[in-house]
């Protein structure tokens, strides 16, 4: 017989309380409050055991190189570490595509790692599974295709350089020799492949030497623009940006604006028509036999001055052609820098596979429709999103018997099929990689996997009968072998400086570039160009929450992108700034905000890749339409006959910058001086402050100041994500930012000082600016905003009481309030949070509500080189403190030092000739002043009026 | 009709009108008296840890250095606590059986560290260095009190912030030669005024950042 219980309730919702009971709670609570006369005592814990290291303090930062990859090309980063857990990563001074810097995708990555949609298990029909029970599934799966050599098999990939990866690989090809092999890349490299095919016989990869190079033509190249290169390329492009003698001309033909057209001395907005005839007539006036196009008088002009230019610096001049350029464009590019001897070096491909990407991707659709695939392996690509057929390659998936998807989240193609297995985060595994110029480096874990997953190696190694392979065997198999002298000697290099010292391809002495008589194009209706997303690629970091509050470097939009129109256009489809438009091709169609800017070429509609997610998340789902819908078979980055009909007034998208012009001001914003007027003796505008009344407060032992090159940044935000993952900055969502709130330390705003058809665009960082007489600090009643003995303008968290008089006397609306509980993590909806804490930084206070907040110079870097100094007993050498944007910068364009110490870099760039103070009328003595940008404009090639 | 004020009446009015005034003051001053006491500070009060570890005995008898056991007290923020291996350097040897020790045993065997209870602590917003500290000649002593004569732990200072400015203002007094810094029975030769100038001298010590808000809290 069961027990009966009886349910006892406590007393009934609205029920009155009686005396004695109200008596009896009085005291039980008084009687706690007196028990509990403080806070619980902490613990206090020993960190490391006896061998763990001598250096293994607690609280201290240690720093490991690894390598993390952009569409599969390896860049180097250093993380750093504290107490076990990677906090902030930075470039590698040791790796050629990072040199020290770092750009959006490498400092977003942390967050990566502690994202709370991450994949925690694996996915199987029968729901949650371990990894193992995956593993047996596939495995099982696989002995099934012994039968049929693998003919049935799929393999599919994004691009793959590591060559561990490339090794098991091969592996898995030897032992299923029938299985098919796709790789693709949304963001594809085809026209270059087929371009050097056409110029060359066979597919190679230009690297231009900028460091060579005084001219630069760009054919739709976005070398600054985000991509594997970014780093290394604005590195050496703006080395010689900064005025003086050996100062490069940097021309530019694109459809949209670009960050390398917004650093360009001449920019041409230019579609396809305009494009060719450039080109051609370049080329023709170089000695090709091609015919003069079809062009406008202002490209005339243009192609007449660039073609001057390039054989007047023979051997120091180059043309790029972009990747959304035909393949025409491409050899057009190789046969110009072969006629005038330009420094490029020619290598091969480093991506070892020889299919062309939208060849590969359409084979292995085809093959999913027509039935010839049995089981699909999906190793971190997402062709349901990205693939223009995604939802027909999704519907094929779901009739396989057996698919698996592969990667960090369970995203869209995971959705689609069978399997879905956790992959390790790269800062969680053994791996290696390739630099897009060739240099191999190794990865290596900063911590243990924090979910059931494995590497990407390891999953290979499984596929390739190696079940239970350790990620670090698996690397050090593909490395022993070639070894010149001790192995074990060359690994532990490697590791710590994260560059493997093998010779990658070394430049191969191309044959003659032919000489490739381009199609003729006709005049054609309005075309789409398709280009990639600055902070989400393709589409792959949309969960990344810091990726999506990081402003587009031109239109400063944020949680979603709009479709960009010249006002010449929209005025023809009737359409106006911030209307809900449809657009597409036939039947394939998306939903999209106009914008409505005049660099824009005409006929010409841009619109980066990447929106559109289905599943990234409550971060990245749902916001927009999914562009690569558009693209077709063939994975195009520009369509012809593009339809758009308006849809209604909506709002405009949302960006942290309204406005790039401010009426007669925007020249004293962001001055810009031409090489010749600087060279003349011209000055950007006043640096002295204007006589004050007030004090000056004292100086103590050190004044720390920043320069800001503008002439140097190229708009990349690298600086703005570095700040967000050092100093703790929330995210604050797109509803936030809807009504005007953003969480930022540090921005870059954008100022167009040139007329409307050719704005010159340029970039201002605009961190605090630690005025010498700041007008925040009168104001605080508290006395929270405090001036310090080092010229840092002090905001003490704890004093703050929220009455934001401070934000309102800043003439440079540099401080943020933190109106809700931003780091509470409300974009990430009713998911668990708790794994954000880890990437905190225990050197800064993590701010709470009703407190203002803002750039501090990276204090806490301060303080760690004062503590050193203390312990070594030395003084704080110049560049000892780097501050977190400085140290991003790919560009160097930002420097930080002491104005005490008058050999300091700081203290030698305030008395540049392009020295300026912004806002200086004010008399605030900012310590954080700018270099003024230059232009160095062809004298032959005149503005039109 | 009678009176409706009393003979006392004015007599309470007064009071009323001066407790009005006095009170506020009087909640605050109180207030300010509490939060600098040890009811609030906790200073003095003595902590019950999972093992009765006697600085009294390590310290004070048998003449252990600091740095024995608070290893990154030198190079770290932190001093760090002793691992239980470090526990076991003598305690492998001698009294390898006392029941006192038992945690210390099955720490070692489980492979667990043994969760000591915080004696001093500081809040979260401030940023406080052990190495810093050490590097400019502040002794432990000078917060941490003299442990050779604590046979268990407990916190010296009281540990505000007034505490710590009134060093931050002068920590000439406070300041001993290098060799003497983790000396507990130290107690200073000559003229203190005369030391405490040399010392500041010495080790390079000026107090004209030491009260900028950013030395703490960031």
């Amino acid at each position: 017989m069961s027990p009966t219980f009886t349910v006892t309730r406590g007393p009934r919702r609205g029920a009155p309380l009686d005396r004695r009971r109200a008596l009896k709670l009085l005291a039980a609570g008084a009687a706690t409050a007196l028990a509990s006369c403080g806070p619980p005592r902490e613990a206090i814990v020993p960190y490391a055991r006896v061998g763990d290291g001598e250096d293994l303090a607690p609280g201290a930062i240690r720093r490991y190189a690894t390598t993390l990859t952009l569409a599969g090309y390896g860049r180097g980063v250093v993380g750093r570490v504290v107490d076990g857990r990677p906090i902030k990563l930075e470039g590698n001074p040791a790796h050629p595509a990072s040199l020290g810097g770092s750009d959006v995708f490498s400092e977003a990555a942390i967050l990566d790692l502690y994202d709370p949609w991450r994949a925690k298990a694996a996915a199987g029909p029968t729901g949650v599974a371990a990894w193992l029970d995956f593993a047996e599934a596939l495995t099982a799966r696989l002995a099934g295709h012994a039968a049929d050599r693998g003919a049935g098999l799929r393999l599919l990939t994004g691009r793959v350089t590591g060559p561990t990866q490339l090794r098991l690989i091969k592996a898995i090809q030897a032992r299923f020799p029938a299985m098919v092999w796709a790789r693709y890349e949304p963001l594809h490299d085809d026209a270059e492949r087929q371009g050097t095919r056409l110029a060359y016989g066979r597919p190679l990869t230009p690297r231009p030497r900028f460091a060579e190079a005084d001219v630069i033509l760009c054919l739709g190249a976005d070398p600054l623009g985000p991509g594997p290169d970014q780093v290394a390329w604005a590195r050496a492009v703006m080395a010689r940006r900064r005025g003086g003698a050996a100062m490069s001309r940097l021309y530019v033909a694109e459809p949209g604006l670009s960050l390398t057209g917004a650093a360009a001395d001449h920019r041409l907005p230019a579609g396809p028509l305009v494009m060719q005839a450039l080109g051609l007539e370049v080329a023709r006036r170089l000695g090709a036999p091609a015919q003069p196009g079809e062009t406008t008088p202002r490209a005339l002009a243009f192609a007449e001055a660039v073609a001057a230019d390039l054989v007047a610096h023979k051997g120091r001049a180059v043309v790029l052609a972009g990747a959304g350029q035909p393949a025409q464009m491409h050899a057009l590019a190789a046969w110009i820098n072969q006629t005038v001897a330009a420094p490029v070096d020619v290598i091969d491909a480093i991506d070892p596979n020889p299919d062309d990407h939208a060849e590969s991707l359409a084979r292995l659709t085809r093959d999913l429709q027509a039935g010839a695939v049995t089981s699909l392996v999906v190793l971190d690509a997402n062709p349901v999103h990205d693939a223009p057929e995604g939802d027909a390659i999704a519907a094929a998936i779901g009739r396989l018997p057996f698919s698996a998807d592969l990667g960090l989240y369970k995203d869209e193609t995971a959705a689609a099929c069978r399997w879905g297995a956790p992959l390790s985060h790269p800062l969680e595994g053994w791996s290696d990689a390739v630099g897009p110029d060739g240099t191999p480096s190794l990865a290596q874990p900063l911590i243990r996997p924090l979910y059931d997953s494995r590497t990407a190696e390891q999953a290979l190694a499984l596929m390739a009968g190696e079940p239970d392979a350790a990620a670090r065997d698996l690397v050090r198999a593909t490395w022993r072998p070639g070894a010149a002298g001790d192995f074990e000697a060359e690994w532990r290099q490697a590791l710590i400086a994260g560059v493997l010292r093998r010779g990658g391809p070394a430049p191969t002495a191309p044959p003659a570039a032919r000489w490739v008589e381009p199609t003729p194009i006709t005049r054609s209706p309005l075309i789409l160009a398709l280009s990639p997303h600055p902070s989400l690629w393709d589409g792959r970091y949309a969960a990344n929450a810091w990726l999506q509050e990081c402003p587009d470097p031109l239109t400063k939009e944020v949680w979603g992108q709009s479709l960009r129109l010249s006002p010449s256009d929209a005025r023809t489809l009737g359409l106006g700034h911030g209307d809900r438009a449809r657009l597409g091709f036939g039947s394939r169609t998306i939903e999209a905000n106009v914008r409505v800017t005049p660099d824009q070429a005409l006929g010409v509609a841009s619109l980066p890749l990447g929106g559109g997610r289905a599943r990234a998340g409550p971060i990245g789902s749902g916001l927009g339409g999914n562009p690569a819908r558009l693209r077709g078979p063939g994975l195009a980055w520009s369509l012809e006959g593009l339809h758009i009909e308006r849809l209604g007034a909506g709002r405009d998208g949302l960006a942290t910058q309204a406005d790039h012009r401010l009426d007669g001001d925007t020249g004293e914003l962001l001055p810009t001086m031409s090489l010749a007027a600087l060279a003349a003796g011209a000055r950007p505008g006043a640096d002295r402050p204007p006589p004050s009344l007030l004090t000056t407060p004292p100086r103590g032992e050190h004044a720390w100041a920043m320069v800001i090159d503008a002439a140097a940044c190229i708009g990349c935000n690298a600086c703005v994500v570095a700040c967000q993952a050092e100093n703790n900055v929330p995210v604050v969502g797109p509803d936030e930012i809807a009504v005007g709130r953003d969480m930022h330390w540090l921005r870059v705003d954008r100022y167009d000082p040139g007329p409307d058809d050719d704005p010159n665009a340029g970039f201002l960082p605009v961190p605090c600016m630690q005025c010498e007489q700041a007008p925040c600090e009168p104001v605080c009643p508290v006395e929270a905003s405090v001036h310090d003995s080092e010229g840092l303008n002090d905001q003490v968290y704890n004093r703050c009481v929220g009455t934001r008089f401070c934000q309102a006397n800043c003439p440079y609306k540099v401080r943020r309030f933190n109106f809700r509980d931003y780091t509470a993590g409300a974009p990430w909806r009713d998911l668990d949070v708790t794994a954000l804490k880890a990437q905190r930084n225990p050197e800064v206070s993590v701010r709470g509500r009703g407190v203002m907040e803002k750039c501090t110079y990276c204090v806490q870097r301060i303080s760690a080189a004062r503590a050193e100094s203390a312990r070594d007993g030395r003084p704080i050498a110049d560049g000892a403190v780097k501050t977190a944007c400085q140290t991003a910068c790919p560009s160097e364009a930002i420097s930080f030092g002491d104005l005490e110490d008058d050999a300091s870099r700081v203290a030698g760039l305030r008395r540049d000739p392009r020295h300026y103070v912004l806002l200086n009328e004010l008399g605030t003595r900012p310590r954080t002043t700018y270099l003024a940008r230059v232009r160095n404009p062809n004298p032959a090639l005149r503005k039109p009026a | 009709m009678a009176q409706l004020f009393g003979p006392g009446a004015d007599v309470v009015a007064r009071i009323v009108l001066v407790a009005l005034v006095v009170t506020p003051f009087l909640i605050v001053g109180s207030l300010y008296v509490w939060a600098g006491s040890p009811y609030h500070t906790r200073a003095g009060e003595t902590v019950a840890q999972p093992i009765l570890f006697s600085h009294a005995h390590h310290v004070g008898e048998l003449g252990l250095d600091c740095r024995f056991c608070h290893a990154s007290v030198e190079t770290g923020r932190f001093a760090g606590m002793p691992a239980t291996e470090v526990c076991m350097t003598c305690h492998s040897q001698i009294w390898t059986n006392a029941p006192m020790l038992a945690p210390i045993r099955e720490s070692l065997a489980k492979d667990q560290p043994i969760q000591w209870v915080r004696v001093n602590n500081l809040p979260d917003y401030v940023y406080f260095d052990h190495s810093v500290h050490v590097a400019k000649g502040v002794p432990c002593e000078a917060c941490h009190g003299r442990v050779a004569d604590m046979p268990l732990m407990r916190q010296a200072a009281p540990l505000t912030m007034g505490w710590c400015l009134d060093c931050h203002r002068n920590p000439g007094p406070n300041l001993r030669p290098r060799e003497a810094e983790f000396d507990t029975r130290w107690t200073g030769v000559g003229d203190p005024a005369k030391r405490a100038a040399a010392l500041m001298a010495a080790y390079h010590v000026s107090t004209a950042g030491l009260t900028d808000c950013a030395t703490c809290h960031r």
